[in-house]
């Protein structure tokens, strides 16, 4: 096979510390007749499909194709719960060209095309059998996929599907093709359009795979079925494969309702959910042969389509983050047995309910009874949520339900390793709470406040033992916002931080270390965007023009339903603080303080910018604009271009971002776009806030800041010149031609 | 009057084995509020309210969850999904997977049981720190299908072709809706088929109690459940408890619910006898309610206590258990009493609290009397002389189970916790925990202070 191509992975770039050929695949003989491939490279934790591991493929499946007197064939991962992690992902996101990625697809595809022409199902007269568990993504599944029989490892680790789609790519080593063929249409659908991972019995009852056995059973099974000792059938389709799959009319109803789901889903911002649709469509209907052609010249574009870039390199910082809470030597930090939270309020209340739910007995504190109840009602309605949608089994609700401890005393905090408080914003408040907490919960303890506003380092000031004081700055609502900023003081110790973004990954968010400067990160970023919302307010522009304009730029909601969703009140306290600390160019615009005196505070109090009314559910539901809203000062905006609103927002805040980065409030664009994306929904597509920004280049922004600059309405303005003045770094990226990621 | 057969003592040796023992004391106890059954805990589920307590009890003594050898919970009706209450309850609480943990019953008194268990296991040397709870959630406790429903089920289960099915259905009947209760088939003793509150009529009838005497004996004790309750004195042995699934307005449950204010002896004449119409004396006011509740402990000994920072709240000095007719169960005090008595040199007289559990206020009244009886102690105990005479103001005097109630399995455990605390809250010396239970059978544990 390899020998008129001397590389047929030629500009496919290789792993840093890439091992030999035939180290990468284990080639076994356990009994005569039957063959073992063992992926098990001695370079990486969980096998990817990279060059040495394609190569090392290509080489054993010549071995089986050579050797006459074998029965079956066993491809299976190093243990019963590690199998493959799919496509080398970095190699992905570094491919420039189209014909690079073709060249990569089609190696891989090939390769599986190969195991499936060696298989009975391929009319080949081998039984070939992947006996896999753990993850299971992309590629790892699509292997499997070639194979007669798939042998799962029944586990709650286990997670099998295809995930492509998330990564704005679809599956192309066969997933689309297979799939559909295996389990039918509309279950493939489910699988690859989602691109979730489903549990083992999940993937066992739409027949994805043919038999789950316990780990410890697996290779005998394996072993088994493949030397035809044990008898596994494979589900059938039967009449439904021509009653649905292959039935032009229900698969027209079928597309229709799917396509709907997903513009309502991505918004039209992500192509791979329609295309992979499309190809899930019509596969059956296809030799298999084309719809393996097809897929593969889809991917090659996608793949190198900026979307996928942004979507590949955020799955690598989410990567990373999870990487804050290992040490040098790659050890994960212990996780908390034992946590405190003071303050039942909104936050502390939502902050004490995660923990307890994610396994920390977790001792709740407030000075009211009635906070506490309401905190401890809450929570049990969390969970029996969850148990009702089971999202949690029974006994882990009641788990969570029972972890849950409250007291207005200052019993039972001598055991908690960490206390978290979430109580008023005022320095002396946190001062006091701190100190007895401190003293009742022994030097060593972590003390985490859920400041947004305060500085930690005043906060540590007067504790003894600073270094483990910290910032853990969660969002509202907690339950929903995925992110956490773990603010540093100059104190703190990295011990500390790596503890706190364990807990953070515990409580399935992820962290990012940012420096203790006003507004920490998000706030500090959101600060200028909002309030240059409300400014073209001020001049005439429409609440909803703007909302739509941000939303269609990616934004997963306009900056006045932010605003109301946030509450007028509190926006407007964080955007005084923001004026005290960063001056001219983050003066706070007072226009809607009319609002806040009447008491129109947003969805909470049933007005904000806009007016709400019970919907569905009893929820409240937008009914146009509040009519207590000021009038605008001036017509100036009424008519602006859609352009200039999202420009008048975007690149404040991306100018915002600029001074951050220089300033490392976050240690790398990467994690500062991290923020952006997690922290405010900023466009994933997009990549994040620097990202977007190195897509237009710092000369253009420069260019397009000056014009703004420049306009009336901001020269006239307090302040205004100083928000749209270049930031140094972005002037100094804009004369080197530099970008912010590089 | 029925005869009962003279006690024995089956702890010949109890002075001598006593007293080379080790001290074991309660070293330290909580407990839930108690609710009214159907009321506040209606959605509670009693491993939940177990769970719940100890967590509160471990922060509070700042008890590490591995200290103890064993846990031991007593609980009355078991829930059919908590097989072993006290392992379910001891893993949701977070104890470490190694600490082993059974269940006890004796009725009224498992409670009790599981702290005299844990003392008997501490005698012998099987451990020196034991957790004892009793548990009991009324308002769980279920409607049963009744015998020609459960038979119409096997029917249609064992049905094979369509017409044994068609026949088996056929042989549906309204009267299979009927319910049995379990709570009231529970009250009642099926060796004689007598519910509780007719075994306390006969006591009325054998010691001549009115039913006066009966209503009077009631309001006192709400009177002084109101009063303790007032004065602070449960602050220390009630935590504040929010139950499963309350509704949207409710609150923490910082007290028994179940005490009534100002309950007065008019109110009560309107009752009509619950048990014997017309002419009994038992009525749901003279008697104890159906609430849910839970209490703990910490056995130890007085120098694991120490090691353990724990300052003792009372040693017990001795206990005993005692069986007597099933149809005057009530009377189940007495007898334990004397024997708990026997060879520790304690009168009742040197007793300074008595916490008598209130099943029925003609039951207490009929002990009370029957301490004080030179006949009742000769013919009964084998004694020449009465027990002693016991004054109102010893017997109860934080209200009882009239006012906050009767959570069978809990009480026990409850009844020695207020008996232990009031050690120190009225400065005396010695305090008495006793009970009657279903069955005929009396249990009685004899605190004393704990010198420091």
């Amino acid at each position: 096979m390899n020998t008129e191509l001397q590389n047929p992975l030629e500009g496919v770039p290789g792993p840093a510390n890439a091992p030999g050929p035939g180290e990468s695949i284990r080639i076994e003989r356990p009994e005569p007749g039957l063959m073992r491939l063992v992926l098990d490279p001695p370079h990486r934790k969980l096998a990817v499909f990279d060059v040495p591991m394609l190569l090392d493929l290509d080489a054993a499946l010549t071995e089986v194709e050579n050797e006459g007197s074998l029965r079956g064939l066993v491809i299976m991962g190093a243990d019963p719960l590690t199998f493959a992690g799919g496509a080398d992902l970095e190699a992905i996101g570094k491919l420039e060209t189209e014909e690079a990625v073709g060249r990569y697809i089609s190696f891989g595809q090939g390769l599986f095309q190969r195991i499936h022409k060696l298989s009975k199902g391929g009319g080949g007269n081998l039984m070939v059998v992947a006996a896999i568990g753990g993850p299971i993504p992309g590629g790892a599944c699509e292997i499997a996929l070639a194979c007669d029989r798939i042998v799962l490892t029944r586990d709650d680790k286990t997670r099998i599907g295809l995930p492509e789609v998330q990564l704005g790519i679809v599956p192309g080593w066969g997933g689309c093709a297979r799939l559909p063929r295996r389990i039918g249409v509309p279950a493939a659908l489910g699988v690859i359009v989602a691109g979730k991972l489903v549990r083992y019995r999940a993937a066992l009852k739409m027949g994805m795979v043919d038999r789950v056995t316990p780990a410890e059973y697996l290779e005998r099974v394996a072993a088994d079925i493949a030397m035809g000792r044990e008898k596994c059938k494979r589900k059938q389709r039967g009449k439904w494969s021509w009653l649905i799959d292959k039935n032009p009319l229900a698969l027209g109803v079928i597309e229709r309702q799917a396509a709907k789901g997903i513009l309502k889903a991505t918004g039209g911002h992500y192509p791979a959910a329609s295309v992979a649709l499309d190809l899930v469509l019509r596969s059956p209907r296809q030799h298999l042969a084309d719809a393996l052609t097809e897929e593969r010249r889809v991917n090659s574009t996608l793949a190198t389509n900026p979307i996928t870039r942004a979507l590949i390199g955020i799955f690598e910082m989410t990567e990373f983050a999870k990487g804050l809470a290992k040490d040098e030597d790659g050890n994960k930090a212990e996780s908390f047995g034992r946590g405190a939270v003071v303050g039942a309020g909104i936050m502390g209340g939502a902050i004490a309910s995660v923990m307890a739910e994610k396994g920390v007995d977790t001792r709740l504190r407030d000075l009211s009874r009635d906070a506490l109840d309401d905190a401890v009602r809450e929570h049990q309605a969390a969970i029996n949520k969850k148990r009702k949608r089971r999202q949690l089994k029974g006994h882990k609700a009641n788990a969570a339900i029972d972890r849950f401890e409250v007291t207005t005393g200052s019993e039972g905090f001598t055991k908690c390793e960490i206390a978290i408080e979430a109580v008023a914003e005022v320095m002396a408040v946190k001062h006091a709470v701190l100190g007895e907490l401190s003293e009742l919960m022994g030097p060593d303890a972590i003390l985490a406040t859920n400041t947004s506003s305060l500085s930690v380092d005043e906060m540590a000031r007067e504790l003894p033992n600073p270094g483990r004081v910290v910032g853990m700055h969660f969002f509202n609502p907690v339950r929903r916002m995925p992110l956490v900023e773990i603010v540093r003081g100059s104190a703190t110790t990295d011990e500390t931080v790596r503890r706190i973004a364990r807990l953070a990954i515990d409580l399935g968010k992820t962290p990012v270390v940012v420096r203790d400067v006003p507004g920490f990160l998000v706030n500090r970023l959101l600060a200028p965007y909002l309030d240059e919302a409300v400014c073209l307010l001020q001049e005439g522009a429409s609440p909803g023009r703007v909302d739509r304009a941000m939303k269609q730029f990616g934004m997963p909601m306009g900056p006045f339903e932010l605003l109301d969703e946030v509450g007028l009140d509190i926006a407007g306290h964080a955007g005084l603080s923001m004026e005290r600390g960063y001056g001219e160019r983050m003066i706070a615009n007072k226009f809607l303080k009319p609002l806040l005196d009447s008491g129109d505070l947003g969805k909470k109090t049933g007005a904000g910018i806009f007016r709400y009314e019970k919907g569905k559910k009893g929820r409240p539901k937008s009914v146009g604009l509040n009519p207590r809203l000021p009038s605008p000062d001036s017509t100036r905006s009424v008519a602006l271009p859609q352009g200039d609103i999202v420009d008048r927002l975007i690149l404040a805040m991306v100018n915002e971002g600029a001074r951050a980065l220089e300033e490392r409030v976050a240690a790398s664009p990467s994690e500062l776009d991290l923020a952006t994306i997690f922290g405010m929904g900023f466009a994933p597509f997009r990549g994040g806030l620097l990202a977007y920004a190195d897509t237009r280049g710092a000369a253009s922004i420069i260019e397009r800041l000056g014009y703004i600059k420049a306009l009336p309405n901001i020269t006239e303005r307090k302040g205004g010149v100083a928000r749209f003045t270049p930031a140094p770094l972005l002037v100094q990226l804009s004369e080197t031609g530099g970008t912010f990621h590089v | 009057m029925a005869t009962f057969s003279r006690i024995r003592t089956s702890w010949p040796n109890a002075k001598d084995a006593m007293s080379t023992q080790p001290e074991i004391v309660l070293a330290a106890g909580l407990r839930l509020p108690q609710a009214r059954a159907g009321g506040a805990y209606k959605r509670e589920d009693a491993a939940h309210m177990g769970a719940v307590l100890t967590r509160e009890l471990l922060a509070r003594t700042g008890l590490s969850p591995d200290v103890f050898d064993e846990v031991l919970a007593g609980c009355v009706g078991q829930p059919h999904d908590q097989a072993n209450l006290a392992r379910v309850i001891s893993l949701r609480a977070g104890l470490p997977h190694s600490t082993p943990a059974y269940t006890v019953a004796r009725n009224c008194a498992s409670g009790m049981e599981a702290v005299t268990s844990a003392a008997t296991q501490i005698m012998a040397g099987r451990g020196t720190t034991f957790l004892c709870l009793g548990v009991e959630t009324m308002s769980a406790y279920p409607l049963l299908l009744n015998k020609k429903a459960t038979d119409f089920f096997g029917r249609l289960a064992f049905a094979r072709s369509a017409g044994a099915r068609l026949s088996a259905i056929a042989s549906w009947r309204p009267s299979m809706l009927a319910p049995r209760i379990a709570l009231l088939e529970g009250l009642t003793d099926p060796t004689n088929d007598m519910i509780m509150g007719s075994t306390a009529e006969l006591l009325a009838r054998d010691f001549g109690l009115s039913r006066e005497d009966a209503d009077t004996y009631a309001t006192e004790s709400h009177t002084r459940a109101a009063a303790a309750r007032d004065a602070g004195r449960f602050d220390q042995e009630i935590m504040p408890y929010f139950p499963l699934g309350a509704s949207k307005k409710q609150k923490a449950l910082v007290a028994d619910d179940s005490i009534r204010d100002g309950q007065s002896v008019q109110a009560l004449a309107k009752l009509r006898p619950y048990f014997e119409k017309p002419d009994g004396v038992v009525t749901v006011g003279n008697a104890c309610g159906i609430t849910d509740g839970a209490a703990a402990l910490v056995v130890t000994t007085k120098e694991r206590a120490a090691e353990l920072g724990l300052k003792p709240l009372a040693k017990i000095k001795s206990f005993a258990w005692a069986g007597c007719d099933p149809s005057r169960m009530g009377l189940g005090p007495v007898f334990s009493t004397a024997r708990c008595l026997e060879n520790t040199g304690v009168t009742l007289n040197d007793i300074g609290a008595i916490e008598l559990n209130e099943a029925f206020a003609v039951q207490v009244l009929a002990c009370r009397k029957a301490f004080g009886s030179k006949a009742f102690a000769q013919k009964h105990l084998g004694m020449s002389q009465a027990m002693g005479e016991v004054p109102l103001a010893k017997l109860n005097p934080n209200g009882g189970a009239i006012a906050i109630g009767h959570p069978v399995g809990a009480t026990g455990a409850r009844i020695l916790l207020t008996a232990a605390l009031e050690l120190e809250a009225s400065d005396h010396e010695l305090s008495l925990a006793t009970l009657c239970i279903g069955g005929g059978q009396g249990g009685a544990v004899l605190l004393e202070r704990c010198s420091s």
